[in-house]
């Protein structure tokens, strides 16, 4: 595995990804989606707490929509479409491949989350409420999420169909997010369901580690130590996920 | 020279490369003949490092081509190649160019003459999604001679092109000969490959049936009759 060889893989990914036309199409829509913010504004005689939760949840929405979209088949089409032989074919390797779609997508995943995030600080900005440095932090840790998203959409992609990736991402999305809440309802259940949910708990991601956004609305302090817990729960989830990528890709008959 | 020892591959309980063996001296061009699914692509594959043979090995130059350094001197063009469609030509051949890391310090007019090598220089900006069928074919051709390779492999690389074309691409693969490559190719157009080959291999249904010079081979017949006749001598 080279670092250059990775860096070309990267940028070839990312100029593809940026270049789908369907992409544009979806952070315009995302953007119209986060504008509706100015009319919410209205509505709520301008509630900063409402303007920033409606937005900052919208550049999430809209944000994990795009990473599905572009994630879920990154390298199954890879295999399907055999452009895998053209890279195969030369001194690059399977680790190339999957970090280099790893980092080129990801790439493409913080661009248009970027993008989102500008017209939020935008209409934030436009509503009086200065520029939102706590909402920033907000997407920062959306970014991490992203990169943990990214990670489980390449081994996904890896070992199944488009579809079934989309599938099966949702769903570890929705319990990464949900478990946390529902190991403290079970508490009062117990039995087989309390041990179930357990597993399932210290078993799949906690992602709600990602989600700061109610703390970012209501002015809770924040501090760095739980932001690079955050990243590093997020490198290590990811770097699991893309070994066991590379392992089922290089087991396959191309 | 390209050495292939006992070579097999399995797809479930069916042998579909059955104990290959051949040698294929430097600087000749080598047709390797065979029915749809005789097993000629699965041989390229194993040839060019794509796919791990079950049994026997593959060496070009004196080393294995599961080694890296190995591929840094062959070139390798599928069949009917898919691409990145959203790029344009000439960014698709840097893309390849910049995997290899004798090549990388190759500069735009160097692929830029690959192009007009190959006859799509007026569409090296175009998205790759924009091409002709003939169009991509070439672009597949140009990318495995990408870096300037020893050894060319090349699965089907008539396919596709119209008269014209295939006159250019023949031109070019002489070309190649001529300035000291070795050329292993995937065909069932026997005409060309009679008129391209040094030497001709027949697979079938796995197994290698012949393998030797063109003019032994056909005695005098046409490669075509040959053929036939070899493939349907075996299955009697």
């Amino acid at each position: 595995m080279t670092v250059h060889n990775v860096f070309v893989i990267t940028k070839n990914t990312f100029k593809e990804t940026i270049r789908d036309r369907i992409l544009y199409g979806l952070v315009a829509f995302g953007a119209l989606f986060i504008l509706l913010d100015l009319f919410l504004a209205k509505l709520s005689l301008g509630d900063m707490v409402m303007i920033k939760s409606f937005g900052l949840a919208g550049v999430y929405l809209i944000g994990t929509i795009i990473t599905v979209f572009l994630g879920a088949s990154i390298i199954y089409r890879e295999v399907e479409k055999r452009t895998l032989y053209f890279v195969l074919s030369k001194p690059a390797s399977y680790g190339d491949v999957i970090l280099g779609k790893f980092f080129g997508l990801y790439g493409a995943a913080i661009l248009t989350v970027l993008l989102m995030a500008a017209v939020y600080l935008g209409v934030v900005l436009y509503q009086g409420g200065g520029f939102d440095v706590r909402g920033f932090v907000a997407i920062l840790y959306q970014l991490l999420e992203a990169g943990f998203f990214v990670a489980l959409l390449t081994f996904l992609s890896a070992i199944s169909t488009p579809l079934t990736s989309t599938i099966a991402a949702a769903l570890i999305l929705f319990s990464g997010h949900f478990m946390s809440t529902a190991v403290e309802n079970v508490k009062r259940i117990g039995g087989f369901t309390k041990t179930f949910i357990d597993a399932a708990y210290y078993l799949l991601p906690n992602l709600e580690k990602f989600n700061v956004r109610n703390v970012v609305v209501h002015h809770v302090p924040l501090s760095l130590e739980p932001f690079i817990l955050s990243a590093a729960y997020a490198a290590f989830y990811a770097a699991v996920l893309l070994y066991f990528a590379y392992a089922f890709l290089k087991r396959k008959e191309l | 020279m390209i050495e292939i020892k006992d070579l097999k591959k399995m797809y479930g309980r069916r042998a579909v490369v059955d104990g290959v063996s051949l040698v294929i001296e430097k600087n000749k061009v080598f047709g390797f003949l065979g029915q749809n699914g005789a097993g000629k692509t699965t041989a390229m594959k194993m040839m060019v490092g794509l796919l791990r043979p079950d049994a026997g090995s593959v060496s070009i130059a004196g080393r294995s081509v599961l080694e890296s350094e190995t591929r840094e001197i062959i070139g390798f063009m599928p069949e009917a190649p898919y691409f990145y469609e959203r790029l344009t030509g000439f960014e698709f051949l840097k893309f390849c160019g910049d995997l290899f890391p004798r090549h990388r310090k190759k500069t735009g007019a160097e692929y830029e003459a690959l192009l007009k090598k190959v006859g799509i220089f007026e569409a090296k900006d175009a998205p790759i999604r924009n091409y002709s069928k003939g169009m991509k074919q070439r672009l597949g051709f140009a990318q495995s001679l990408v870096n300037d390779p020893e050894y060319v492999f090349l699965d089907e690389p008539l396919d596709g092109l119209d008269p014209i074309g295939r006159r250019e691409i023949k031109e070019i693969i002489k070309l190649l000969k001529q300035e000291g490559r070795t050329i292993f190719l995937n065909s069932h157009i026997l005409y060309d490959t009679e008129e391209l080959c040094d030497e001709v291999g027949v697979i079938h249904k796995g197994k290698l049936l012949y393998a030797g010079s063109v003019k032994d081979f056909c005695s005098g017949k046409p490669l075509e009759d040959q053929f036939i006749a070899t493939v349907e001598a075996h299955n009697k």
